[in-house]
């Protein structure tokens, strides 16, 4: 059962240990050229080529991601929009100095000359500006792509995190908002919602945004019911307002005891399932440390 | 009328097995898999947006669904009636079209947008991928079997399957469990759905019912629009079901309803 576990992890190569395992893999995946033979020829085959590739490039090793990047250039063709995007992605990982990246930044531009819809690019071009330290510029692109494609989840939420790093909460709640709904449910959203009111709740309007800050964090939680950023943001926002005198302190008081509780909960669990939670360690500290911080009433 | 009871032999000589049951059957498949390969050939997915203010157009329509379906589980009142009235208004004002100085001239003729007429063409080759290869076996069965009686069911029939297995053959007393050449033919054109999944996979062009279902295409640039389509229209519609929409939050009370769905007792 671990085993299984632990090869879905792998293959999803989303955090840094999962990654670095995953291009470990590199050779064996890559194998001897075996050229399409129709049992490859698959698009989940390929979804694990690009990943590899990702993983590769996180990990540093350039030569193996070129690999992929040719392999599925050959299959897919250079003009292919996706492929487009994944070789920028590439250029600018080995870039070597800013000269580098403007130089992937003019070509950009003049992709997008030539076909103004290139999703691909256009993303490619404001994480670009984003890493060159042009974070204005990096969201007034943002909201040219978003205006053209108000549908693109992804794009809101890189937005509101834009706007975040800009100190602009109003702005990024309502970008979260925006993404919200999108994806209605997806609960990793609704919390990081509740983070940002959280955040933002520091001026006048705080009874109201702590008040959907908790809202949001107890959405996220009744989505995925042991969801860790969930109740240690609800613990948060629910001492917050307790703190404040807003709201009913009877509810809040409850809210807090049941965040605690399931919090504990799942830091015993999860511990002793050390390997499997690997990835999100960082998380269990940061809850370990907030429970040290309100001992249990037991 | 035939003799209730009495079993009806006809002596087949056993080559109409192997000359003409057979061969139906392979050539049925056959072209089947060609139908597969050539719709795969010459499908060409669908245009995405060429410009930006074109990419708007479709998908401002898209984020007004959006709005009124999931507006009830993320926003609140205030925040509701704020994006409502953006999108009423830009609605309302055309200002998502994608040249808004065109509002309310008649939408252009497909047949002169080369848009359009792409799409038109696609359905035409789409259609006429299954037209040819059917009206080709078809005289050719007719040409060569017609008249033959090549099979008998295992199992009576219902006077009603009559015309169903015996078209073709013009004998009213003929027992319905015989059948016929040509509706040999049309059994495996309408029951082969399943050798072509074997075969082919599930999602394979020869099926005739995915052709049918219209061409949803999971890609990701979506087009509500279909060629010839006045998006102005829809966008007042659009806007009429926002400014009707009722505004309810389900964010409201959460906190309760976790605490009694998910707290163990005694918090």
């Amino acid at each position: 059962m671990a085993g299984t576990v632990s090869d879905v992890r792998e293959i999803s190569g989303s955090d840094m240990i999962s990654a670095l395992h995953l291009a470990q893999q590199a050779p064996v995946i890559l194998g001897p050229e075996s050229g399409s033979t129709s049992a490859t020829d698959t698009a989940a085959y390929y979804a694990r080529i690009e990943q590899l590739m990702l993983a590769c490039l996180r990990t540093g090793d350039d030569q193996s991601a070129h690999t992929c990047l040719n392999r599925l250039s050959l299959r897919f063709g250079p003009s292919n929009e996706r492929i487009m995007g994944l070789r920028g992605l590439y250029e600018e990982a080995t870039a070597k100095d800013q000269a580098a990246l403007e130089k992937c930044l003019q070509e950009y531009d003049h992709t997008l000359s030539q076909s103004p819809v290139n999703v691909p690019i256009l993303k490619r071009r404001v994480a670009l500006l984003r890493s060159l330290n042009r974070p204005t510029d990096a969201i007034s692109a943002l909201i040219q792509l978003l205006d053209a494609i108000p549908t693109d989840a992804e794009a809101w939420c890189e937005l509101a995190d834009l706007y975040q790093t800009q100190g602009l909460g109003a702005q990024a709640i309502f970008s979260l908002e925006e993404a919200l709904l999108i994806a209605p449910n997806s609960w990793n959203i609704h919390a990081r919602l509740g983070e940002l009111l959280y955040i933002t709740s520091t001026d006048g309007d705080a009874p109201r945004l702590l008040g959907k800050s908790v809202q949001h964090f107890s959405r996220s939680i009744e989505l995925c019911d042991d969801y860790l950023r969930g109740f240690y943001g609800l613990t948060l926002a629910s001492t917050r307002m307790l703190e404040n005198n807003y709201g009913q302190p009877q509810t809040l008081e409850r809210l807090k005891a049941f965040a605690l509780h399931q919090l504990g909960e799942i830091v015993k669990t999860r511990s002793v399932d050390d390997q499997h939670w690997a990835s999100s360690r960082s998380e269990l500290i940061a809850a370990k440390e907030l429970l040290n911080r309100f001992p249990l009433k037991v | 009328m035939a003799i209730q009871g009495a079993e009806q032999t006809i002596l087949r000589d056993p080559a109409l097995f192997y000359w003409i049951l057979f061969p139906i059957s392979i050539v049925m498949i056959l072209t089947g898999i060609l139908r597969h390969y050539a719709t795969v050939m010459m499908n060409n997915p669908p245009k995405s947006a060429a410009t930006l203010a074109e990419s708007r157009e479709r998908l401002a329509l898209l984020r007004g669904v959006n709005l009124r379906n999931n507006a009830c589980s993320v926003l609140d009142r205030e925040a509701f009636e704020v994006r409502k009235n953006y999108m009423v208004t830009g609605f309302r004002s055309g200002a998502f079209l994608k040249d808004p100085n065109n509002r309310g001239q008649p939408p252009a003729n497909p047949m002169t947008d080369p848009a359009g007429m792409e799409a038109m063409m696609g359905m035409l080759k789409g259609n006429m991928m299954m037209m040819i290869p059917q009206t080709l076996i078809m005289s050719w069965i007719n040409a060569f079997f017609s008249g033959f009686v090549i099979l008998k069911l295992p199992f009576p029939l219902t006077i009603r399957f009559k015309s169903m297995l015996q078209s073709g053959v013009m004998t009213r007393d003929l027992d319905v469990q015989w059948v016929s050449s040509l509706s040999w033919y049309f059994l495996n054109l309408m029951g082969l759905q399943s050798v072509f999944g074997f075969i082919l996979g599930s999602d394979n062009a020869a099926n005739q019912m995915a052709q049918q279902m219209g061409m949803a295409n999971p890609a990701a640039m979506v087009n509500p629009l279909q060629p010839g389509q006045d998006p102005d229209k829809l966008y007042l519609s659009e806007a009429e079901n926002l400014e009707v929409m009722e505004h309810f939050c389900i964010l409201d009370g959460v906190e309760e309803r976790i605490l009694q769905n998910f707290a163990p007792a005694g918090i």
